[in-house]
């Protein structure tokens, strides 16, 4: 009876479980959801899953282990789209911060000390693009709930999903919020995605970005104007570091070139 | 040899499965993992300003969100000396409701229900179950709402900061709050009464310690400053350590707890049992209609100690409105200008005791430590699926329904495995399987041997007897039980090295069968517990326990006099034989 309905899979691998917690979030449609496609993996909400061929699956959370990396093939064999959920799919997520892989291993120990794992061997956290074809994405710390529908029934209804090209303070201003970068707060909208509905400065608190990097974004631009307001070098990297993962290494290599 | 896995173990919030093995009439090995890779929270907040922190360390787990942020909130003011206005404590603790509200109604209807009434899931369930499964959705909902309308999100919301909120709730979404909250109070009842009218099993049962937050005042609540245990101990915020003595072990990600070298249970179950006499009102009346001794044994009424406290949550929240609505002049932030401390906070996060601890020097963050309620309940999980898994094999039930019952079990714990995991794994050992880990553990290090028994007792000798003839090969270090139970220097001085006790264990088995075992197992089953046992085990650190075993061989008659049986014999001149090779080799 299922027949002509997309088959979806929901897989998670590391972060928060946040993004597929979100999807159970979404009370009010959520039978609508199971109805309109034949949900045939999601962990989370049920335990009669089936691992075929899929017509989409979603994946949240970055790869970790060697044990991911293969689950993680095995999802993209299966699946005629893949999609990224969440910043630590899209991004690396906050895992990602230790982009050094000695600094990683140091920080490793420090939490686990010298223990073998025995199940798995571990790895720094990458996104899942760094392992294979991604064709969406869909970015949050956790993923919006406004955003995740739209984009949902466009992919069951058979429509590319829509993009979203624009910064945080695109929404910002149409929420009438008053600039907080003018008022001298690090506030990160420029660089950021938007579909959070600019909740933070709504708020009256500054973005910290946790939507990850949108594309084009001038990062330049931000770090010479904190350095303006008297934000110093080191606090600025950090923040501009904290969500965006593996994706502004660039950036900060060519920046580190730049300031010493 | 069985081995029984649910692995993934669906419906549990995260990812993570628990693996039992069964080699002939015993569980041989049970191990509660987490698949999920080390994504390192403590040190990604280092160096980082105390609200950076603030924001990032809640992102640990999705599914506690508001725990972590009211937990993190209450360390780093108490490192900063931050003392919030009334209005903020209260809204804080509002919110913290909806959390409960919403992580207690997703458990319990969606997560646990179906397997009580025989579904996959709980859409499938909802054929039958139809408006239980809708009016559970609508409470959730409501949970979420208060998250997201005071939190600024459903998860991670960004709204509270040190000092209060970035801004706080209007007096007309409060009071939307509580007349929705009176709405739902039929619905909660009936929660209340389905799940604590239940049909849940009798086993597993056993005694464990429950551990929660005291919130003082002689009420019930979901933070303090002491954690308070079903013993009657009380321990000071800062001195978390002496209650989770955390260590790892090598198949979680997780990391684990344990007290005084027994494990304990936090949770909703914890806390009815530690302060459900404090319950006033409704939730007064219905403790003490429902709770009874099976709650203080019985893991699975996690999920009735989880309704009993829905309804507290929705007897709260008008009260708490009433109180936020008469603080109209408090600021929604108060300044703070300290840039060291250190501070711990102690929270209760649905799935129970959540501590965070944050050290700060110069204005940044130096050290965080963050210990989950999944992280120690995880010996617990084990235990009572160690408990559970060996008396359904003992009553002749098969790998199915074995698996199905460790399932039940781990899913009341409510694990939520990305604090630090799907789950059941049942397999059969192969065959001679004490051959291979024997020589495993005696690879990494070299062994001290104890033989046990009563030489007086037919084949109960035969560990003795075993020990005696282990000495006179070689000059290993092998001990009889009577040499060493005035002895605590043994301990002391081999730490690091493993404990083999050899005995005849009696596991109903064919004459002769060996078995080794974890000891922590075998001081799980009652049937096995040889009186000299609890002696050593108390004599042990925990480290050393991880590190003890028991090599079994069955014996035919401990009747009083007698000779060893002759199979008995011949699995001695066997277990001989496999040691002395296994200590040539290394």
């Amino acid at each position: 009876m299922n027949n002509n309905k997309p088959k979806i899979g929901i897989y998670e691998l590391t972060g928060c479980a946040g993004d597929a917690l979100l999807i159970l979030d979404c009370e009010e449609e959520l039978l609508d959801i199971f109805q309109a496609a034949d949900i045939q993996s999601f962990l989370m909400a049920k335990s009669d899953n089936i691992d075929g061929e899929l017509d989409v699956a979603l994946v949240e959370g970055s790869v970790t282990t060697e044990k991911e990396i293969e689950e993680l093939k095995d999802i993209r064999q299966r699946a005629k789209i893949v999609v990224a959920i969440g910043l630590c799919a899209t991004a690396g997520g906050l895992q990602a911060r230790f982009t050094d892989p000695q600094e990683w291993e140091k920080n490793l120990e420090k939490v686990y000390g010298d223990v073998e794992m025995i199940h798995t061997k571990a790895l720094q956290s990458k996104p899942i693009d760094n392992y294979i074809d991604v064709d969406f994405y869909l970015p949050g710390c956790p993923i919006g709930k406004e955003q995740f529908l739209n984009f949902f029934t466009r992919l069951v209804g058979g429509s590319p999903p829509e993009k979203y090209p624009n910064p945080v303070c695109v929404t910002c201003k149409y929420n009438e919020n008053s600039c907080l970068l003018k008022q001298g707060l690090p506030c990160l909208g420029p660089l950021t995605a938007d579909g959070c509905g600019s909740v933070c400065i709504n708020h009256n608190l500054p973005c910290l970005g946790c939507w990850g990097p949108v594309e084009g974004a001038n990062l330049t631009s931000e770090f010479y104007l904190l350095k303006e307001k008297g934000f110093d070098t080191e606090y600025i990297k950090k923040i501009m570091a904290n969500y965006s993962g593996t994706k502004n290494k660039t950036f900060f290599d060519q920046l580190e070139k730049e300031i010493s | 040899m069985t081995k029984i896995s649910v692995n993934p173990l669906a419906r549990v919030e995260g990812n993570g499965g628990i693996s039992v093995t069964i080699d002939g009439k015993a569980v041989t090995d049970v191990k509660f993992t987490v698949n999920e890779g080390p994504r390192l929270i403590e040190r990604l907040t280092v160096g980082r300003t105390p609200e950076e922190d603030v924001s990032m360390s809640p992102r640990i787990c999705a599914i506690c969100s508001i725990s972590h942020k009211n937990a993190v909130l209450r360390a780093m003011e108490n490192a900063l000396s931050v003392e919030v206005p009334a209005k903020v404590a209260l809204i804080r603790e509002l919110m913290h409701m909806g959390e409960m509200i919403e992580s207690h109604s997703l458990h319990v209807y969606y997560l646990a229900l179906p397997d009580y009434v025989g579904f996959p899931n709980a859409i499938a369930m909802a054929s039958k179950y139809d408006f239980e499964v809708k009016i559970a959705l609508e409470m959730k909902h409501f949970g979420n709402h208060i998250m997201k309308v005071i939190g600024g999100r459903y998860i991670h919301g960004e709204n509270p900061v040190i000092g209060g909120f970035g801004k706080f709730p209007t007096e007309q979404e409060l009071f939307w709050m509580k007349s929705r909250a009176i709405q739902f109070m039929p619905f909660v009842f009936k929660t209340l009464n389905l799940f604590c009218e239940l049909d849940y099993p009798n086993c597993p049962e056993d005694d464990t310690v429950y551990a929660c937050c005291d919130p003082g005042d002689d009420t019930y609540g979901f933070w303090g400053d002491e954690i308070l245990l079903s013993t009657g101990e009380r321990i000071f915020r800062d001195d978390y350590k002496k209650l989770t003595n955390e260590f790892i072990v090598s198949h979680s990600y997780a990391k684990r707890s344990r007290f005084n070298g027994k494990p304990y249970s936090v949770g909703a179950l914890a806390r009815v049992n530690v302060m459900g006499d404090r319950l006033k009102n409704e939730s007064g009346k219905m403790y003490k209609k429902y709770f009874n001794d099976r709650w203080k044994t019985n893991p699975l009424f996690h999920n009735a100690a989880q309704a009993l406290e829905i309804l507290y949550c929705f007897e709260r929240i008008p009260e708490l409105v009433d109180d936020i609505v008469q603080y109209s002049e408090d600021p929604a932030i108060v300044p703070y200008t300290k840039k060291e401390g250190t501070g711990t906070g102690l929270v209760e996060a649905p799935r129970g005791l959540l501590i965070h601890h944050h050290e700060i020097k110069d204005g940044l963050v130096h050290h965080v430590d963050i210990v989950t309620p999944t992280a120690q309940n995880a010996e617990d999980i084990e235990r009572y699926c160690y408990i559970a898994a060996q008396k359904l094999l003992d009553s002749g039930k098969e790998e199915d329904q074995i698996r199905d019952r460790l399932e039940l079990v781990v899913r009341a714990f409510d694990p939520c495995i990305s604090c630090s995991a799907h789950m059941a794994d049942v397999k059969k050992a192969p065959p001679d399987d004490w051959k291979n880990k024997i020589n495993k553990i005696m690879k990494k290090n070299s062994p001290v041997f104890i033989g046990v028994g009563r030489p007086d007792r037919s084949d109960d000798g035969v560990g003795i007897q075993l020990a005696l003839e282990l000495r006179k090969h070689r000059g290993y270090d092998v001990f009889l039980e009577s040499e060493i139970e005035e002895d605590e220097t043994l301990w002391e001085d081999n730490s690091d090295r493993p404990l083999i006790f050899l005995d005849a264990v009696d596991f109903q088995e064919e004459t002769g069968k060996v078995t080794l075992l974890a000891m922590n197992h075998v001081l799980n089953n009652v049937a096995l517990s040889h009186k000299f046992l609890p002696i050593v085990s108390g004599l042990m650190n925990y480290k050393q326990l991880k590190n003890a075993y028991m090599l079994g061989i069955q014996p035919q008659s401990i009747a009083n006099g007698g000779e060893i049986n002759d199979s008995v014999k011949k699995a001695m001149d066997d277990v001989l034989a496999e040691l002395l090779d296994a200590m040539d080799l290394n």
